[in-house]
C-alpha cells in the first residue's frame, strides 16, 4: 500500500479512473436528456398543450442539475492530461490537444451559451427563439459527444501519422478523425447516452405514477421514452455487438481479456463461448467455468467457424497482457447483460402497453394500488444503466492509455511529471 | 516559410490572449461576486447575488475550457509543463470551480442554504486563488531543461511574489464584480457595491504597482526589450493610460454612475491584459520557452485555425446576444415563475 502511494503512475491512474468514471456519468445522463427536451418542447410548439410546456419545465431543471456537476467534475478532465500525464500530452498534443480545442470551442461553448436562455429565457425571447436555443443546447452537447469519443477512439486505434522521436506527427487529420473505431465508438456512446436517459426518465416517471402522484402527466413521459425506447434498445444491443467486433479485429488482447480465453482457438473451426468463470491470472488459467460449446462463431461473426483465429492471453507475455482479466471480464458481462435486460424491460412495457394496462385509470386496482408491478422495474434499471456505463468504461480506456503508453519510445510511467510527490 | 512557422504561433498567441481575457473578465466578474458573498448578510441578498449570474457564470466558465483545449493543441509542450509543474495551484482552482459549479444549481432547490451559501462564497475565493497563483508563477519563471520539462520541485509556485500577484488578482476580481453589481442591481445593494468598488480599485492600484515593481520580468526583462524606441513609446503611455483609467473609474463611483464603472473596469483589465502580452511576449514560459518552441506543428496549428478560428465571431455573437437578452436588473427567482 505505501508502495503505491509513492508511485506516481499508479496515483495518477487512479486520479484519472476516479475523475472519468464519476464525470462519465453526467454529460450521458444531459446529453440524452438535452434531446428528450427538444421532443417535449417541439410537441408543445406543435400542439400547444401545456402538459408538454410543463414537461419541458420540469424536466429542464433536473438537466441543469446534471449538467452542473457535469461541468464541475469536466474540469479535471480538461487539466489532468497536462497536470498528471505531461509527456503523453506533449507527444499528442497536435492532434489530441486539437481536438480538445475544437470540442470546447464548437460543442461546449455552444450548450452553454444558449443554456442560460433555455432555462431562464421563458417569456424574455420568442418561443421560437427559445426552441432555436434548446436544439442549440442539444446539438452542442452530441456534438461534444462526438469530439470526445473522437479523441477516445484515436487513442483506441491511433491512424493519420507515426510516432516521430517521441511525438505524434500527423500526416492526415481526416484519417486520424475518422479512424478505424470512431464511427463505431461514436454511435455507442450516442445511444448510450440515449438510453441512458430514457430510462432514467422512464425510471422517475414510473416511481411518480407508483406514488400516485401526478400521474397522468407522467403517464405522459413514460410513454414518450418507450416509444423511443423500441428503437433505441435493440440498436444499441447491435452497435454493441459491431464495436465488440472491432474489438476482435484491432485489439486481440483486449478481447482475450474480455472473455478470460488463455488459450488460442485456431480459425476455421468453431469454438466454446464463456458464459460465466473466475479466471486465475497467476494460473494461466480460469479456476472454473461455464462454457456454450461453439457459440463464440456466432457472437463474433453469425456463423459457427471463425475466420480468424481468436488468440488467448497465453500469446503474450505476462507482462504485456491486460491487468485484473476478471474486472475485464465482468464489466463486459455486466454491460452486456444490462443491455439486453432493458431491451426485454422494453419489450415487456410495450407489450402491457399494447394490451392497454398502461393507462393510469386501468392500472389502479380497487385499494387504489397500482396493480401491474411491471412498472417499479424501469425505476431500478434507471439505477442499473450507470453501472452499466461505468462497466464498460472500467472495461475499455483505462486500458487505452497503456495500450498508447506503448507506442511511445520511452513508456510514460517513466516520466509522468515529478509534481505529484 | 520561415515567416509562416513565425506567423502561425503568433496567430495563436493573440487568440489564446483573447481567450484568456475573456474568461478573466467574464468568469472574473462572477468569482469577484461569489467572493463578495462572503461578506453578504443576509439570505435574500445572497439570492440576489447568485441570480445575477444565473444565467451567465457556465459560458463565462467555459471560456476556461475552450482556453485550455485550445493551448492543448497549440501549444502541448506549454500545456505539458506549466501544468505539471503547477499541480497544486491547478488543482486549488478547480476545487474551488466544482464547488461553485455545484452550489450555483443546488442552492435553488435546497431547503438547506448554509452549505451551499459556504460552498459558493469559498470555493470562488479558492478558484481565484488558485489562478493567482498560476498566473503570478507563470510570470515568474518556472524552471525546466533544455527540452522545456519541468525540473522544479512541488512547491516552487508559492513565495511571496506569488502570493501577491494571487492578492491582487482577488482584488482585481471583487473590482470587477463590484462594479457589475452595480449594473444589475438597484437600492442598499448597489450603494454597498460603490463602497467595495472603491475599496478593490484602490487595493487593486497599490497591487499591480508592487508586482511591476517587484517581478523580475517587468523589472530585467521588460528593461532590456522595452525601453528601446519604438517600444518604448508604448510602453511609456500604459502605465499612464492606467492611471488615468483608475482616475475615471474613481470619478464615476464618486457620481454614482451604474453602468461607467463596469466599463472603466473592463478597459483597465484590457489594458494589463495588453501590457502583460507586450512585456511576455514572445515567450509562453516567460524567459524560457518561446511560443515557437512550444508551437505544435504548423499543420496542426492551420487546422485548429480553420475550426476553431472561424468559431470565435460565432461565439462572441451568441454570448452577447445571450447578455442582450438579460439586460436590466435582476429581481426575484431566476426561473421568472
Amino acid at each position: 500500500m505505501v508502495e503505491i502511494l509513492s508511485n506516481t503512475v499508479a496515483l495518477s491512474r487512479m486520479q484519472f479512473a476516479l475523475t472519468a468514471i464519476f464525470h462519465m456519468l453526467w454529460p450521458v445522463l444531459t446529453t440524452g436528456m438535452a434531446i428528450y427536451l427538444v421532443i417535449v418542447e417541439g410537441l408543445w410548439l406543435k400542439t400547444r398543450n401545456p402538459d408538454y410546456y410543463h414537461h419541458a419545465r420540469f424536466w429542464s431543471k433536473l438537466y441543469v442539475l446534471n449538467f452542473g456537476i457535469g461541468v464541475a467534475s469536466g474540469l479535471p478532465m480538461e487539466f489532468q492530461f497536462g497536470t498528471n500525464w505531461a509527456p503523453f500530452s506533449e507527444a499528442v498534443g497536435d492532434f489530441f490537444g486539437s481536438i480538445l480545442g475544437f470540442e470546447g470551442a464548437m460543442a461546449f461553448m455552444l450548450e452553454a451559451g444558449f443554456l442560460g436562455i433555455m432555462l431562464f429565457g421563458w417569456g424574455r425571447v420568442h418561443p421560437v427563439i427559445h426552441y432555436l436555443a434548446t436544439i442549440m443546447v442539444a446539438f452542442g452537447a452530441n456534438l461534444s459527444t462526438f469530439w470526445i469519443l473522437v479523441a477516445n477512439s484515436w487513442l483506441q486505434s491511433p491512424s493519420g501519422g507515426e510516432m516521430v522521436n517521441g511525438k505524434f506527427v500527423v500526416n492526415d487529420y481526416f484519417q486520424a478523425i475518422l479512424n478505424p473505431f470512431m464511427v463505431k465508438s461514436v454511435s455507442h456512446m450516442f445511444f448510450a447516452t440515449l438510453e441512458t436517459s430514457l430510462f432514467v426518465i422512464g425510471g422517475i416517471s414510473a416511481w411518480y405514477i407508483l406514488n400516485q402522484r401526478h400521474q397522468a402527466f407522467f403517464e405522459r413521459s413514460l410513454k414518450i421514452v418507450l416509444a423511443a425506447a423500441i428503437v433505441v434498445a435493440p440498436l444499441q444491443i447491435y452497435i454493441g455487438h459491431l464495436s465488440a467486433e472491432q474489438v476482435y479485429h484491432y485489439q486481440p488482447t483486449k478481447l482475450a481479456a474480455m472473455e478470460a480465453k488463455w488459450e488460442t482457438s485456431p480459425a476455421g473451426q468453431p469454438a466454446d463461448w464463456s458464459l460465466l468463470a473466475l479466471p486465475d491470472e497467476s494460473g494461466e488459467k480460469n479456476q472454473w467455468e461455464i462454457t456454450i460449446p461453439n457459440a463464440l462463431g456466432y457472437i463474433l461473426e453469425f456463423k459457427p467457424n471463425l475466420s480468424e483465429s481468436v488468440l488467448g492471453l497465453k500469446e503474450w507475455t505476462p507482462s504485456d497482457r491486460p491487468r485484473m482479466v476478471g474486472l475485464i471480464y465482468y464489466s463486459f458481462r455486466l454491460m452486456s447483460g444490462i443491455g439486453f435486460f432493458l431491451a426485454g424491460l422494453m419489450l415487456w412495457s410495450v407489450l402491457q402497453w399494447i394490451l392497454g394496462n398502461l393507462a393510469s385509470e386501468k392500472s389502479i386496482d380497487k385499494n387504489g394500488c397500482y396493480a401491474p408491478g411491471f412498472l417499479l422495474l424501469p425505476w431500478a434499471t434507471s439505477l442499473l444503466k450507470p453501472v452499466g456505463l461505468y462497466a464498460v468504461w472500467v472495461g475499455n480506456p483505462g486500458h487505452s492509455m497503456d495500450k498508447f503508453a506503448r507506442l511511445m519510445p520511452l513508456p510514460i510511467s517513466q516520466r509522468v511529471t515529478s509534481s505529484l510527490l | 516559410m520561415d515567416a509562416l512557422l513565425h506567423f502561425l504561433p503568433q496567430v495563436w498567441f493573440v487568440i489564446l490572449g483573447l481567450f484568456l481575457f475573456l474568461y478573466v473578465m467574464l468568469d472574473g466578474f462572477d468569482l469577484g461576486v461569489g467572493i463578495l458573498s462572503l461578506t453578504s448578510s443576509d439570505e435574500e441578498r445572497r439570492s440576489l447575488l447568485m441570480t445575477s449570474l444565473g444565467n451567465v457564470w457556465d459560458a463565462n466558465e467555459t471560456w476556461l475550457v475552450v482556453m485550455g483545449g485550445a493551448l492543448f493543441g497549440a501549444f502541448p509542450l506549454a500545456y505539458a509543463t506549466i501544468l505539471s509543474a503547477l499541480y497544486i495551484p491547478i488543482f486549488m482552482m478547480i476545487f474551488g470551480l466544482i464547488f461553485r459549479a455545484v452550489a450555483f444549481e443546488f442552492r435553488e432547490h435546497s431547503n438547506r442554504k448554509l452549505v451551499w451559501n459556504i460552498a459558493f462564497g469559498a470555493g470562488s475565493f479558492l478558484a481565484a486563488l488558485g489562478q493567482g497563483f498560476v498566473l503570478g508563477s507563470v510570470i515568474e519563471g518556472i524552471s525546466v531543461d533544455e527540452a522545456g520539462h519541468f525540473i522544479g520541485s512541488t512547491w516552487d509556485w508559492l513565495d511571496w511574489r506569488s502570493l501577491l500577484v494571487a492578492l491582487t488578482l482577488i482584488q482585481g476580481y471583487v473590482l470587477i464584480g463590484s462594479t457589475y453589481l452595480i449594473l444589475k442591481t438597484e437600492g442598499e445593494l448597489q450603494k454597498t457595491h460603490f463602497r467595495t468598488a472603491k475599496l478593490a480599485a484602490v487595493t487593486t492600484l497599490i497591487g499591480a504597482i508592487l508586482i511591476t515593481i517587484a517581478t523580475p520580468v517587468f523589472y530585467e526583462t521588460a528593461r532590456i526589450r522595452l525601453f528601446s524606441p519604438p517600444l518604448l513609446y508604448i510602453f511609456a503611455v500604459i502605465p499612464l493610460l492606467g492611471l488615468l483609467l483608475v482616475w475615471l473609474l474613481l470619478r464615476s463611483l464618486n457620481r454614482e454612475e451604474e453602468r461607467t464603472p463596469f466599463i472603466w473596469t473592463i478597459l483597465i483589465f484590457l489594458l494589463t491584459f495588453i501590457g502583460l502580452g507586450l512585456v511576455v511576449f514572445p515567450y509562453i514560459i516567460p524567459t524560457q520557452i518561446t511560443i515557437y518552441q512550444a508551437a505544435a506543428a504548423p499543420s496542426a496549428l492551420v487546422f485548429m485555425i480553420i475550426f476553431v478560428g472561424f468559431l470565435i465571431p460565432i461565439m462572441l455573437f451568441y454570448n452577447i446576444y445571450q447578455y442582450v437578452v438579460f439586460r436590466g436588473k435582476v429581481a426575484g427567482s431566476a426561473y421568472g415563475d
